[in-house]
C-alpha cells in the first residue's frame, strides 16, 4: 500500500475523484486522511462508519464496548447457527439423535455447538450490561445536537433485550432434553399465570395443551427465523440512530465549539454519485460543529478497536467452548419431572419470586406466578422503557458516569440490578431438590439411576 | 491537505490486536486437537497392527479407518461401537483383550450385528465414541453397557448375568430363553410363588399390589430410596425389596418370600426388563407375542375358581390362605390354612371367628381394612363358609383324604 503512486506523489498525480479508484480494498494503513476518508466512501462494509470519528467514543473506559461485544456475538451466533441448522433435526423423534450426533461424530460438532450456546449466555449477559451502562451513563438522555431522539433508541434496546431472552429461551428446547423440556415447561406456566388470558398464551406458545412437536416447529422457527429477522431490524435502526443522534453520548461534550468552525475549502472535495462526476464534481464550503483536534479518521482507528473487540470475542468464546462441553440430558419425558426443575439462569431471578411470593395464608393464597412471572417483570419492563421520560436531570448529565445530578436514580438502579442478581445467584447455586436451600458447598441428595 | 492526522491509539491498540491474533490462532489449534484427539484412533491403529502381525499385510489393509458404525434402521439405532471393537467379526481374536476380542460367533448366527446392532443387547450409548460415556455408567444416560464388571459392582451372584436383562426385552413371552438362566429362574419363581395373585404381569393377574406388565419404564427419580442404603438404583431398590419389602416400603403388605440373592437378583433383572420396548414384528417371527396360560394352569384356575372355595377365591383371601379342605391353593402361602380357621382362630386368640373378623388384630386388622372389605354381610357368609370348611375338612380327616395342612 505504501507503494500506491497516489498516496506517494499525491502533488504530481492529476487529482482524482475520492472513493473512485481501482483499489478493491481499502488500506489498513492510509497514508492521508484523504485515503482514510476514502474507504468510508467506496466500501460497503465500511460505509456504515462515519469518516471521522470523535476520540472520546472511542475510550475503552466509558462505552466499555459492550454493545460491540453483544454484536460480536450476535454474529458468532449466527455463524455458529448456521451449521446447526444443517445439522439439527426439528422433530421430537429425531432432534435428540441429532444433536448427540452434533455432539460425538460432527466435525468440530461438539465445539460449535458450545461456541453457540456460550455465545448465548454470553449475550443475554453483555445486552443486560449494555443497557445497564447506559442508564447508569444516562446515555439515553439528548445532549447538545439538533433532533436527537436517543429515547427512542433506548425503547429499541429494552426490544432487543427482550427479543435476546426470547431467542435464547426459544432455543433451549431445540435439543428435546430433560433440561429443554422442564424449563420450557417452567417458563411457560409462569406465562399461563397472565391474568384472564394466560392459558390462551400458553397454548399459542405451545401449540396445544403440552409440550409436544407443535410446541418444538414454533420454538423453531421463531429462533430461526422470526426472531433473528428481527432482532437484525432492530439492530439496522439501533445503529442507524446512534448516528443520527450524533454518536455517544459521551462525545457530546466533544462537539461543544463555541461558533461554527469553518473548514477552509479543499480542492479535492467533490460530491460523486456511484463515480459519475469523476474528477469533475463541484466545490464545496464545508462547515463542522466538531473541533477537528477532537477527531480522528474512523479508519483505522475506530475499525481497529472494532477489529479487536468482535475478535476478542470470538477467541474467548472459542476458547471457552473447547473447555467447558454443552451439557446434553436425557431424551424429553413428560412423565419423568427432574428434581429441581429450574427456568433458564436469566429467569431464575423470576422463578426464586415466583415460589417466595407463593403464600399459603389458611384458604388463601396469594398466586406467586401472577406477582413474580407477570406483575413484577411487567412493572419492570414498563418502568424501564418509560425512563427516559421520567428522568429529569439536566442535559449536562448525559454520556458521563455517576453524575452528581443522577445520583439517586442510579443508586435505586443499582439496587434493583443487586437484587435481580442475588435472587439469580440463589436460584442458580443454591436451590436444591423440591427448591429446598442448599449452600453451595453443600451436596444434593445423590441422584438416583436405573441400573 | 493530503496530510495523516496522528491519532493517539494506534501504537498501543495495534499490539493489542496482534494479541488477539495470537489468541485467535491459540483457540483454533485447541479446537482440532480436540476434535482429533480419540482414543479409537489408537485402538484402529493397534488393531491393524494385530491383523498384519497374524494375517499379513494385505489383510491389514483391509481393516476399514475412520468412524464405523452400524446402523439399524428398524430398531432406530446408530452403534458406533465398532469404531473401536473392530474384531468383532474376525476368527483368530477369540482369546485377545477387549476392544480386539472376537465376538462369540453363535449368537451372532441368530442376532446378526448388521440387523440387531450392538446396544439393543449390551447396553451403553451407541451415539458416542468415546469409552466412559459410550460404557458408562454415566450422568444423563440410564442404558450402561451391561458388563461383567458393573455386575461385580451390583456384588452379583452371576457375574455376566445383567446382559440377560436385555434378552427378555424381546424373549419376554417365553417361558423360557436358551441362555438366558438368570431370567429363566425369575420367570419360573414367578410361576411357582404366585406374584399374579397380586400384581398383573403381562395383562394378567391380581388388582392388590401395583400392574407390573411395563414396570420396567418406571424412572429412577419415581422410586422411594429413604429406606434404602448403597447404590441408589432402580435395581439395587428392587434387589432390596424383594428380599424384605417391609423394609423399603412401610406398609406394604407383599410378603417376604424369602428368596436367596441370587433369586431376587434374577427377578430385578426380569422385572427391570419389563419395558414398553416397540420391537418390530419382523424380529418376533417364531417367538410368542403374548403370554397365554398351559391348559393345565387354565384348568386348575378354572377348578378352584368353581369349586366349592369359589367364595374365598373371588373375595381375595387365597392369596396368602390355602383352604385345603376344599380345594384351594394359596399361591403365596403366607397366612395360615382357613381349613381349620375356626379352631385355629379360638386356639390363637381366644376368641371365636366372629369375634375376631368384626374385630381383627395384626396383620389381618391392616388386610381387612385396606385390600378385603368386608360389608357386615359378607362377614356373616365368610364365617358360614368357614364352618363348612371346617366341616368339610374333619369329614375328610375322618375318611383319611384330608390334604395335608399349608403353613
Amino acid at each position: 500500500m505504501r507503494g500506491d503512486p497516489m498516496a506517494t506523489k499525491p502533488t504530481t498525480q492529476k487529482p482524482q475523484a475520492p472513493g473512485v479508484h481501482p483499489r478493491r480494498l481499502w488500506s489498513i494503513q492510509p497514508v492521508s486522511d484523504r485515503q482514510a476518508g476514502d474507504a468510508v466512501v467506496s466500501n460497503f462494509i465500511l460505509h456504515w462508519f462515519p469518516a471521522k470519528a470523535l476520540k472520546d467514543s472511542l475510550a475503552w473506559r466509558y462505552s466499555l464496548w459492550l454493545g460491540t461485544i453483544s454484536a460480536a456475538l450476535l454474529l458468532l451466533l449466527v455463524l455458529s447457527g448456521l451449521p446447526l441448522l444443517f445439522l439439527h433435526v426439528p422433530s421430537v423423534e429425531r432432534a435428540y439423535a441429532s444433536v448427540k450426533d452434533i455432539e460425538y461424530v460432527v466435525t468440530f460438532g461438539y465445539w460449535i455447538r458450545s461456541v453457540h450456546r456460550f455465545a448465548a449466555h454470553l449475550m443475554v449477559a453483555a445486552v443486560f450490561l449494555h443497557l445497564m451502562r447506559v442508564f447508569l451513563t444516562g446515555a439515553y438522555k439528548n445532549g447538545v445536537g439538533q433532533n436527537q431522539h436517543r429515547e427512542w433508541n433506548w425503547v429499541l434496546g429494552v426490544g432487543m433485550l427482550l427479543l435476546t431472552l426470547l431467542l435464547s429461551f426459544t432455543g433451549y428446547l431445540l435439543p428435546w432434553d430433560q433440561l429443554a423440556f422442564w424449563a420450557v415447561t417452567v417458563g411457560t406456566n409462569i406465562a399461563s399465570a397472565v391474568p384472564l388470558v394466560g392459558p390462551q398464551i400458553r397454548e399459542l406458545l405451545l401449540g396445544g395443551r403440552a409440550i409436544d412437536q407443535p410446541t418444538l416447529i414454533r420454538f423453531y422457527a421463531l429462533h430461526v427465523i422470526v426472531l433473528p429477522g428481527a432482532l437484525g431490524a432492530l439492530f439496522a435502526y439501533h445503529m442507524w440512530r446512534i448516528r443520527k443522534d450524533g454518536g455517544l453520548a459521551s462525545a457530546d461534550h466533544g462537539t461543544r465549539l463555541p461558533t461554527r468552525a469553518d473548514c477552509s475549502p479543499s480542492s479535492t472535495k467533490t460530491y460523486t454519485l456511484l463515480g459519475v462526476a469523476r474528477g469533475t464534481g463541484p466545490t464545496i464550503r464545508a462547515f463542522s460543529t466538531e473541533a477537528p483536534n477532537l477527531t480522528v479518521n474512523s479508519i483505522p482507528d475506530l475499525t481497529r478497536r472494532i477489529a479487536i473487540v468482535v475478535l476478542g470475542t470470538i477467541a474467548a468464546v472459542s476458547i471457552l467452548a473447547v473447555f467447558v462441553h454443552s451439557p446434553l440430558e436425557e431424551p424429553a419425558n413428560p412423565l419423568v419431572t427432574p428434581n429441581p426443575a429450574k427456568a433458564p439462569w436469566y429467569f431464575l431471578w423470576l422463578q426464586e419470586i415466583v415460589t417466595d411470593t407463593t403464600i399459603k395464608l389458611g384458604s388463601w393464597t396469594v398466586n406467586g406466578a401472577l406477582v413474580g412471572g407477570v406483575i413484577l417483570p411487567g412493572l419492570l419492563i414498563a418502568l424501564l422503557t418509560a425512563w427516559p421520560w421520567l428522568d429529569k436531570s439536566p442535559g449536562a448529565a448525559a454520556g458521563r458516569w455517576f453524575p452528581q445530578t443522577r445520583r439517586t436514580q442510579n443508586l435505586v438502579f443499582l439496587v434493583l440490578v443487586l437484587a435481580v442478581l442475588a435472587l439469580t445467584l440463589v436460584g442458580t447455586f443454591c436451590r436444591g431438590p423440591y427448591w429446598n436451600f442448599y449452600w453451595p458447598w453443600q451436596s444434593w441428595p445423590e441422584l438416583p439411576r436405573r441400573i | 491537505m493530503e496530510k495523516r492526522t496522528s491519532a493517539p491509539f494506534s501504537r498501543r491498540d495495534r499490539w493489542t490486536l496482534a494479541g488477539i491474533g495470537v489468541a485467535l490462532i491459540i483457540s483454533t489449534v485447541l479446537f482440532v486437537r480436540s476434535d482429533r484427539a480419540h482414543d479409537w484412533r489408537y485402538y484402529q491403529y493397534e488393531f491393524k497392527n494385530r491383523v498384519a502381525a497374524k494375517f499379513g499385510a494385505e489383510k491389514a489393509a483391509s481393516v476399514p479407518s475412520g468412524l464405523q458404525q452400524i446402523w439399524a434402521p428398524e430398531l432406530q439405532r446408530a452403534d458406533r461401537c465398532i469404531t473401536c471393537h473392530q474384531a468383532i467379526h474376525w476368527k483368530g481374536f477369540e482369546q485377545a483383550e477387549e476392544p480386539y476380542r472376537t465376538h462369540p460367533e453363535r449368537i451372532l448366527r441368530t442376532h446378526p450385528v448388521e440387523r440387531y446392532g450392538c446396544t439393543s443387547c449390551h447396553g451403553g450409548q451407541g451415539y458416542a465414541i468415546d469409552a466412559p460415556e459410550a460404557h458408562g455408567p454415566i450422568e444423563h444416560w440410564e442404558e450402561p453397557l451391561l458388563s461383567s464388571a458393573l455386575g461385580q459392582e451390583y456384588s452379583l451372584v452371576e457375574k455376566g448375568a445383567l446382559l440377560q436383562m436385555n434378552c427378555n426385552v424381546c424373549h419376554r413371552y417365553e417361558r423360557e430363553t436358551k441362555g438366558a438362566d438368570a431370567i429363566n429362574l425369575a420367570k419360573r419363581l414367578v410361576n411357582e410363588k404366585g406374584c399374579r395373585a397380586c400384581h398383573v404381569i403381562n395383562g394378567r393377574g391380581g388388582s392388590i399390589g401395583p400392574d407390573l406388565t411395563f414396570v420396567g419404564e418406571k424412572a429412577p427419580e419415581q422410586y422411594d430410596y429413604s429406606h434404602l442404603s448403597g447404590q441408589k438404583t432402580a435395581y439395587a431398590w428392587h434387589v432390596a425389596h424383594l428380599k424384605e419389602p417391609r423394609a423399603l416400603v412401610l406398609d406394604t403388605v407383599m410378603p417376604n418370600f424369602n428368596f436367596t440373592t441370587k433369586e431376587a437378583q434374577s427377578l430385578a433383572m426380569l422385572v427391570l426388563s419389563w419395558r414398553r420396548e416397540p420391537v418390530p414384528a419382523s424380529f418376533l417371527a417364531g417367538a410368542p407375542r403374548t403370554d397365554p396360560q398351559t391348559p393345565e394352569e387354565k384348568e386348575a384356575e378354572r377348578k378352584m375358581a368353581t369349586g366349592p372355595g369359589a367364595w374365598f377365591v373371588k373375595t381375595g383371601c387365597f392369596v396368602c390362605h390355602s383352604i385345603s379342605a376344599l380345594g384351594v391353593k394359596s399361591p403365596a402361602q403366607i397366612g395360615p390354612d382357613l381349613s381349620v380357621a375356626v379352631e385355629d382362630v379360638q386356639s390363637r386368640f381366644g376368641r371365636t371367628i366372629d369375634d375376631f373378623l368384626n374385630a381383627p388384630t395384626g396383620t389381618m386388622s391392616v388386610v381387612l381394612s385396606r385390600q378385603i372389605i368386608l360389608s357386615s354381610e359378607e362377614k356373616a357368609i365368610a364365617v358360614q363358609k368357614l364352618r363348612e370348611a371346617f366341616a368339610e375338612y374333619q369329614k375328610q380327616k375322618a375318611a383319611g383324604t384330608a390334604a395335608p395342612l399349608s403353613h
